[in-house]
């Protein structure tokens, strides 16, 4: 008779108040996803992937509070001529979203999509299956089985315009669990944008599969209010020649989880994941990546950079593997911290696995204080020492952020940066 | 080691001498070699009555038999860990001996004349003879090289026995103390009980607990304080007795401002079952001291197809109690069948420094889990790391290691680089670094690189008359080139013949 | 302008004097140079003087028009009109230079009352500069010092002080690395910033510098103190003979 451990405890307590959605092709994804992570059950900190973060707010059963911005919301996309998504609380908001059409793109949403087939079986739930291995990511599998929504995309060619999704956090306690699930055929392009808090606490995963020469790209910003709790995934399958970008500014927050889990079949294919993070005080940000290099002739990037003050914690996990066979791999990956304070902290494991000869790959870390001697120097040319710092922090993520191709979406993110720079003076 | 070239002069890097020399040397590994002697075992398997047994032959007071008796109960509690990238079959810990003494040990030679000649002869063809001569033997060369008459002082460890300990007297005119562990324990108790499981507690870590329990001898060092060791001194493990387990146990102290530079050599027999050596290594480092530890370690890796070889499971561990004290390992890992070691440094003082300078080769079905801790407590401590590893064959070889600042070691440096080659497509390369900044006075920078050996320099040296597996050596050499100009001058010539030797038959 | 009064500074960290009562006065319109040998406390002399950390200074005060330069942050004493041409300029990855340079303009402008310096204005001001230099576009573009060569660097300083206009500028052996070409460029440009009211102190360890930019003051300094003041001879005397024989003549 074996004792359940904590892990498996966490489960029942988890999902004690949740509905497995019925009834429509997705439910035997949802009920494989409950039998995934009943047999890994949830994280818990003794996980080697958990050694650096406290999963403890993801298993239990209540959302502990977040305030909710009394401001008006600055919406940082709102200048971009995209299609516009709107979700409050999880819950889609059909007066402020677009109508869901767009050129060679068919969008459905997951709670209205109650038929017993759907292009979406074969991928929802399959690319998170993958992710699985060899490291489990209970929290991608519970989203899986109790998903309340998301969008379904389906591009067929080169999409027009962006999609751009905005949450929206409207209640103190919201527990939001949504699922989008991308497919690009082959050839085709896409960028995804995806701002605001969502919810007090939220879970929210990304399948996203790019097929045979198309393009992604997705740029994200968490502008939380000081208190949210967030755990995102994205789980992507890149075919040949296939280009896979991904950009996250996390602004505040006290919990942000971001994963990312990559695996390149296809050869020659790009996978460029970047992240920049600012946080001040309770603020615990981890970005968890996972390249997985099957094919050859391939590259990836992974650059992440963390500015922290007042006891902020930032971790970064990111890990290249290239399987046997995969030659001619070009691996990159950066994880730099700034620590503006002595409070501060920056925890980090960068891995390497490689089982091909023929490669190239190098990562590098490092974390410090600003540089004193670029400060002096900013300085006696009369900039003041609180605009200097600034500056010497924005150089700093400039190399996170130019990861950002299209500059007016950089040079949006960037304000973002400013003005929080400007709402922290040190 | 007579088929050494004389004369040699290491230069930066690598030179046609290393290339002549390596020619020369040929065969695979050289120490497969076993002694026909008759000894003396516990009887198989472990158990209270075995650790009692143990101390019992080593004539130990009751305190270091309860110490071992409490590590053997916390050993029956613990798991083996899995988190190392190693894969081996479950080793059954019921079927090793832990106890294998040469017959003629039973009662201790009073002096190196009376050990037997067998053994002398053992040593003798390891190129350790066990005399009080200048140079540590098989360099010939080294006295011209280093200008001056070299003393090395040599503890044998033969299975689970020192063997003898030269240069005794000579030492302890300076105050020095060098002996095998099991005389220390009954001649200078007060040291040994201050300071054994000082520094890797008992319950460190599984194979630290079993040797806990079981270790059954070792060397012991002290440095007096402001003493300046007159003479290297070195250890050199020899397991020769088939289903025999090592477990050895070194204690070095290094007392305020005292300086040693210490030696360590390991080589076994060439069998078709696999041996388990489990060691602790324990440095204590008090203020404005300085230790230097080096390791050749060349057990035999097993055959091509990963059939026997040492098991190797190493706890090695300093720790700079004192400000301004250093500590500096370095590792030439090219044994083995499976290596589990991670020499760390504790900077517990302020502006106490740890370096750690690795090579590790895996050739054939090898597998190697390696590298460090430095974990920075005092304030301005500084840390360095180079790791180089080599991947040939079908072997497995990851770096580990750990950087970590505390909140008060203010103002502190880490630079680590660890660069990793694979030859052939078969064989795989790791890193797994753990950084933990907890201020923001200090500094770290960690660097990583993986790579196959450059097509373009072996051409170059191919176009030069090499052939392929010289242009390899070469080329290696040359990568490991920061670690190996870290080794003494002695281990530093045998290290650039072994890198060679590792990777026979790697290419092609 | 700038007064210097028994100047006494030792580092923080070890208790090692290194000035040791430097006394000297810059009048506006002249130059003044500083000649001495390695580790007689030059480059010291030109860190304190604009605020670097690191340094305690035990006795004496440094005045610049009126102001106490103690009391003042770097940025205060930079816009007060005091400017240092670094002997090592600093790279600073991700900071361009253009960017660098109009920050730095509008930061001095704004801290004394005037108004920021637009865009246009601005971009002008900086290509007339440049040409005259010899800086091109690209290195304008580039991050700051980011990849320069010696001779760019130092180019990039004078840049600076021709952009923010500072009443005193110190130059700390900005002839270290240069070719004589390098330096006859770096130092047309310096001379071109010559007038009534601004005050030169060049620190050099040679004298050739000084054949292109003419001082009217020369000082000799050794051990933390200025122990011979002349004329623009002094510095050839050095050339000649060295500072063996000088400071011998001194003690």
């Amino acid at each position: 008779m074996t004792v359940l451990t904590k892990n498996f405890r966490d489960i029942e307590l988890r999902i004690a108040k949740l509905n497995l959605p019925q009834g429509d092709w997705a439910t035997e994804a949802r009920t494989d996803a409950l039998k995934r992570l009943r047999s890994v059950g949830m994280p818990e900190r003794r996980d080697e992937y958990w050694r650096f973060t406290r999963p403890d707010v993801f298993n239990q059963s209540g959302t502990p509070p977040a305030t909710v911005s009394a401001m008006e919301k600055e919406i940082v996309f709102s200048q971009v001529d995209a299609l516009q998504i709107v979700f409050d609380d999880g819950i889609f908001n059909a007066k402020e979203s677009d109508t869901l059409a767009l050129e060679y793109v068919s969008i459905d949403r997951l709670a209205e999509s109650s038929s017993d087939t759907h292009w979406a079986k074969s991928l929802y739930g399959q690319l998170e299956t993958n992710g699985q291995k060899p490291v489990p990511r209970p929290l991608g599998s519970l989203n899986t089985a109790f998903a309340t929504d998301g969008i379904l995309v389906l591009v067929k060619g080169s999409a027009p315009k962006p999609i751009n999704i905005i949450y929206n956090q409207k209640e103190e306690t919201s527990d939001v669990t949504l699922h989008h699930v991308v497919r690009l055929e082959a050839g085709a392009e896409l960028t995804i944008l995806e701002s605001g808090p969502a919810a007090a606490r939220l879970n929210n995963v990304i399948e996203v599969d790019v097929a045979d020469g198309a393009v992604f790209h997705h740029i994200r910003t968490q502008n939380n209010t000081k208190d949210n709790h967030v755990a995102t995934h994205i789980f992507a399958r890149l075919g040949n020649a296939s280009t896979f970008k991904s950009f996250t500014l996390t602004i505040n927050g006290k919990l942000t989880r971001n994963e990312c889990l990559i695996e390149i079949t296809g050869d020659d294919a790009v996978a460029h994941v970047a992240g920049a993070c600012v946080g001040d005080g309770n603020f615990h940000q981890d970005d968890t990546v996972f390249i997985t290099h099957d094919a050859k002739g391939c590259e990836s990037r992974q650059v992440f950079k963390k500015v922290l003050r007042n006891g902020a914690v930032g971790v970064f996990q990111g890990k290249i593997l290239v399987k046997a066979g995969a030659q001619k791999t070009d691996g990159y990956q950066i994880s730099q911290s700034l620590l503006l304070d002595g409070d501060s902290q920056f925890l980090a494991k960068p891995e390497l696995e490689i089982y091909a000869d023929d490669v190239i790959c190098s990562h590098g870390s490092t974390s410090g204080a600003i540089d004193e001697d670029a400060l002096f120097y900013l300085r006696s040319r009369g900039i003041s020492e609180y605009e200097a710092t600034n500056l010497l922090t924005l150089a700093f993520l400039a190399e996170a952020m130019d990861e950002i191709e299209d500059e007016d979406l950089r040079e949006m993110l960037t304000r973002q940066l400013e003005g929080w720079l400007e709402r922290h003076r040190g | 080691m007579d088929s050494i070239v004389e004369n040699v002069v290491v230069k930066d890097g690598v030179d046609q001498e290393t290339v002549d020399a390596v020619r020369e040397v040929g065969g695979a590994y050289k120490h497969g070699w076993s002694t026909d002697i008759e000894m003396e075992y516990a009887p198989k398997g472990l158990s209270p009555d075995i650790v009692k047994l143990i101390s019992e032959k080593n004539e130990e007071p009751d305190w270091m038999l309860d110490w071992r008796l409490a590590a053997y109960e916390r050993w029956l509690q613990k798991k083996e860990p899995e988190w190392a990238m190693v894969d081996y079959p479950k080793i059954d810990f019921q079927d090793q001996y832990y106890y294998a003494r040469p017959k003629s040990m039973e009662t201790k030679p009073k002096s190196l004349d009376e050990v037997d000649p067998k053994l002398l002869a053992t040593y003798e063809k390891l190129g350790i003879p066990l005399k009080e001569q200048l140079i540590l033997a098989g360099v010939d060369g080294a006295e011209e090289l280093t200008g001056a008459p070299r003393k090395v002082a040599v503890d044998a460890v033969f299975d689970s026995v020192s063997v003898g300990t030269t240069f005794r007297d000579e030492l302890l005119k300076a105050g020095v103390i060098f002996c095998s562990i099991s005389e220390a324990i009954k001649d200078y108790p007060d040291l040994v009980k201050k300071y054994l499981g000082s520094v890797v507690p008992v319950s460190d870590n599984y194979y630290a607990t079993l040797n806990s329990a079981v270790f059954s001898d070792g060397s012991f060092v002290y440095i007096p304080p402001g003493v300046r060791c007159p003479m290297e001194l070195s250890t050199y493990f020899r397991i020769n007795a088939e289903n025999t387990g090592q477990f050895e146990r070194t204690l070095i102290i290094a007392d305020k401002g005292s300086y040693v530079s210490y030696l360590e050599g390991c080589t076994a027999p060439q069998r078709d079952i696999a041996q388990l050596h489990a060691a602790v290594v324990e440095i204590i480092i008090e203020e404005d001291a300085e230790v230097k530890y080096s390791t050749v370690q060349n057990w035999y890796p097993g055959d091509e197809n990963g059939k026997g070889g040492i098991y190797n499971f190493v706890t090695k561990r300093a720790d700079c109690r004192g400000d301004r004290a250093k500590v500096m390992w370095t590792q030439v890992e090219t044994g083995s069948a499976v290596t589990w070691k991670y020499p760390s440094c504790i900077l517990r003082g302020n502006e106490t420094q740890g370096e750690f300078y690795s090579i590790a080769i895996a050739n054939n079905m090898q597998q190697a889990d390696t590298g460090t801790k430095m974990v920075h407590l005092g304030k301005n401590t500084k840390s360095r790391i180079v790791s180089k590893g080599i991947s040939a064959g079908q072997a497995q070889n990851t770096y580990r290691g750990l950087v970590s600042m505390h909140p008060r070691a203010k103002d502190s440096r880490n630079y680590t680089q660890c660069d990793s080659l694979l030859i052939g497509d078969k064989c795989g390369a790791h890193t797994v670094p753990y950084i933990e900044v907890k201020n923001n006075s200090s500094r770290v920078e960690h660097e990583a690189t993986t790579s196959k050996v450059d097509d373009d320099q072996l051409f170059y040296c191919r176009s030069r008359g090499m052939d392929e597996e010289e242009a390899v050596a070469l080329v290696v050499n040359g990568f490991c080139k920061d670690v190996l100009q870290a080794l003494p001058m002695e281990f530093a010539m045998e290290a650039q013949q072994l890198v060679a030797i590792s990777l026979e038959g790697s290419v092609g | 302008m700038l007064t210097i009064n028994n100047l006494h500074v030792k580092l923080e960290e070890e208790d090692k004097p290194i000035l040791k009562g430097v006394n000297l006065t810059v009048e506006a319109g002249k130059v003044h140079a500083i000649m001495g040998p390695n580790g007689s406390g030059k480059s010291t002399l030109s860190y304190v003087l604009s605020g670097k950390d690191g340094y305690e200074v035990t006795d004496g005060t440094v005045n610049l028009n009126g102001q106490d330069v103690f009391g003042m942050e770097p940025e205060e004493r930079s816009s007060a009109g005091m400017f240092l041409a670094f002997q090592y300029p600093v790279e600073i990855p991700g900071v361009g230079n253009m960017t660098f340079l109009r920050t730095a303009v509008n930061a001095q402008r704004k801290s004394r009352g005037e108004e920021e310096m637009s865009a246009a204005e601005f971009l002008k001001i900086v290509r007339l500069r440049a040409k005259e230099l010899k800086i091109d576009a690209d290195m304008l573009k580039r991050p700051v010092n980011v990849g320069f060569s010696g001779g760019e660097k130092k180019r990039n300083e004078i840049l600076q002080m021709a952009m923010l206009e500072p009443k005193i500028c110190i130059l700390d052996e900005t002839d270290s690395g240069l070719d004589v070409d390098a330096m006859k460029l770096v130092a047309d440009g310096v001379n071109s910033l010559r007038n009534s009211n601004r005050g030169f102190l060049v620190i050099t360890h040679y004298q050739r510098l000084l054949d292109h930019i003419k001082p009217d003051y020369v000082h000799i300094m050794a051990d933390g103190q200025i122990v011979k003041t002349g004329g623009p001879d002094l510095a050839l005397e050095v050339e000649n003979n060295g500072y063996k024989d000088l400071l011998a003549g001194v003690a």
